[in-house]
């Protein structure tokens, strides 16, 4: 306040001072606040640097939360020694697995969902981490596409549209040279599909939308559908996951050699129902079925010689050669039932 | 006395004495950014382009005369076959104005946001910002992000000091909801208006084409080239 009063008065006075006279002044409406200080004027300009409101904010959130974790880190710690003085074992030696075994015996749960179950973790696993500071001490953002709201997915599509047009420029000058793309070097992506949303969610550490997960989607299918997008090859094989078929993930029993040479493989301990039996299956064989060194008569009921005969079509059908099949069925109840087969390959 | 009598009536009587004193103080310190904000040109963005870059660029053509926008009348040289041209002089002088104020903001390491709505060019707008340092929003604008920033950047954030709209329209040609929320929030506005705009709420209006990639390549490249020369400037003046 003395500040406006001051440069108020100034300058009526001084007009004042110097002509002697009463002398009416026109204030200004807006009058500029004067900084005074007693110490000499610096040479040179200087800039301030202003820690601004956001930065303040954000320090102050990150060191109560740093405070936050490290006390958890404290009790997880002590309480790791506990359990494993609770459990007899050696407390500098007991590992995350111990833990988890000890956790389960100490405290059994029925619960269908595993996730519900009681877990011991260390407090990063626990609690979600922040993300580190998106903006400097001035409080400019560090990232270009920061007020977009999902800096780390509009990246990716920028970065998508560059590889687009770099494959665009490039077609440009094969074909001002009469150059065709050769068809052997075009990526081949048929058992592939690009990842899963959750997959990508956690790698932009964001969470996107639906929608915005298509159109991640359909780019990354523009972008691969070009003749030259092999160039950006190491870019699309990132963002691509393997369309995994039960086939090649399920890991088939080796087979036996007998003493013909030809291969078998028994599968013991087969159950349905009440029947238990072991399955041998040899190839190449003649598509000749024993059951307890009998005849597919040895079932009474059709239901279960179909089931077997199903089996045997089943497989012949799938290019293995016809094979022969013994069973050892000891049925509990009137009704047999006969277990399924396995494959041969 | 009048003068006197209506100070001691507003602000009380005051000692003499006092008055003394404080009128004797040292000068205050001189604000270093105000030579520049006293020169005219201080960065010399006149000399960034000339008006035949501009009728190269195919700046001064417009839409047609069915879309115009009446308060874009002043800025319309005329109209040819039904296409409407802007005064490209106009437009030089709007558009060194412009450029100035961008300089000087980068010149204050102020934060600038481009803004383009339209696939075409979306690209290039979000390629020129990286490269002079700046930000850019080509995307799908989310309500609150001026307007409610604590919310929806979880924090307290620093919002833009400058706005610059390519095309000052999104993609349904609707008016860009940017513009309005920069002037709630007193944000300045630098935007291309082309002749189905409306350049009322922009603060630096630059009328011409905002659609030919030619046109958008030049802006971008005026823009950054100011911008740029502002922050080599703020290093020469204050890191020497």
């Amino acid at each position: 306040m003395l500040r406006h009063l001051n440069a108020l008065v100034e300058p009526s006075v001084k007009y004042f001072q110097a002509n002697n006279q009463w002398v009416s002044v026109l204030f200004t409406a807006r009058v500029e606040a004067k900084t005074f200080s007693t110490s000499p004027q610096k040479p040179e300009p200087q800039l301030k640097k202003n820690v601004s409101k956001a930065m303040k904010a954000y320090l102050e959130r990150a060191k109560e939360h740093d405070e936050f974790m490290k006390q958890q880190n404290v009790e997880f710690q002590i309480g790791k020694r506990h359990l494993a003085n609770m459990m007899g074992e050696n407390p500098d030696t007991f590992s995350q697995e111990d833990i988890d075994n000890a956790i389960q015996y100490l405290f059994p749960s029925g619960l269908f969902e595993k996730k519900a179950r009681p877990f011991m973790r260390p407090p990063e696993e626990v609690f979600p981490q922040r993300k580190a500071a998106e903006f400097d001490e001035t409080g400019r953002p560090y990232h270009f596409l920061f007020y977009t709201g999902k800096p780390n997915y509009y990246k990716l599509m920028h970065d998508i549209v560059d590889h687009i047009n770099e494959a665009y420029k490039f077609e440009d000058t094969m074909i001002r040279k009469g150059i065709k793309p050769d068809p052997n070097l075009a990526l081949d992506m048929s058992g592939f599909q690009w990842i899963d949303k959750e997959s990508l969610e956690a790698e932009l550490v964001e969470t996107i939308g639906d929608k915005d997960y298509e159109t991640f989607s359909t780019t990354m299918d523009r972008l691969y559908k070009l003749p030259y997008s092999y160039r950006s090859k190491d870019f699309l094989f990132k963002y691509r996951k393997p369309l995994m078929s039960h086939e090649k993930t399920y890991q088939a029993p080796k087979p036996q050699y007998d003493a013909d040479g030809r291969a078998f493989i028994t599968t013991y301990e087969c159950l349905r129902k009440r029947a238990r039996g072991h399955v041998t299956i040899r190839s190449p064989g003649t598509g000749k079925v024993t059951v307890n060194n009998q005849d597919l008569t040895y079932f009474a009921e059709v239901q279960s010689r179909e089931q077997v005969s199903e089996t045997v079509l089943i497989i012949n059908n799938r290019d293995v050669y016809p094979f022969m099949e013994e069973l050892i069925a000891r049925p509990f109840s009137k009704k047999y039932d006969i277990l399924k087969k396995y494959n041969m390959c | 006395m009048r003068s006197l009598s209506l100070l001691s009536r507003k602000w009380g009587s005051i000692s003499t004495a006092r008055l003394n004193s404080t009128l004797t103080e040292a000068q205050a310190t001189p604000d270093p950014h105000k030579a520049a904000l006293a020169h005219p040109d201080y960065f010399s963005v006149h000399n960034l382009f000339t008006v035949k870059d501009l009728f190269d660029a195919r700046v001064h053509y417009g839409h047609r005369d069915g879309s115009l926008d009446e308060r874009m009348l002043p800025y319309v040289y005329g109209s040819r076959l039904g296409h409407i041209i802007f005064d490209l002089d106009k437009t030089a002088e709007y558009l060194r104005r412009a450029l100035n104020v961008a300089a000087h903001v980068a010149y204050r390491d102020g934060i600038i946001l481009f803004f383009l709505r339209g696939a075409q060019n979306s690209h290039l707008v979000e390629k020129t910002a990286q490269e002079c340092g700046e930000f850019a929003h080509t995307r799908f604008w989310r309500g609150g992000i001026f307007t409610n920033a604590t919310k929806q950047f979880g924090a307290v954030t620093r919002l833009p000091d400058l706005c610059i709209f390519f095309n000052s329209q999104n993609n349904v040609l609707l008016q860009h909801t940017a513009v309005k929320d920069a002037a709630k929030m007193g944000i300045a506005t630098v935007g291309v208006v082309d002749s189905n705009c409306n350049p009322n709420l922009l603060t630096y209006p630059v009328p011409g084409n905002d659609d030919s990639p030619a046109a958008v390549e030049l802006y971008c490249r005026l823009f950054k080239a100011a911008i740029l020369r502002g922050k080599e400037r703020r290093k020469a003046d204050f890191n020497e």
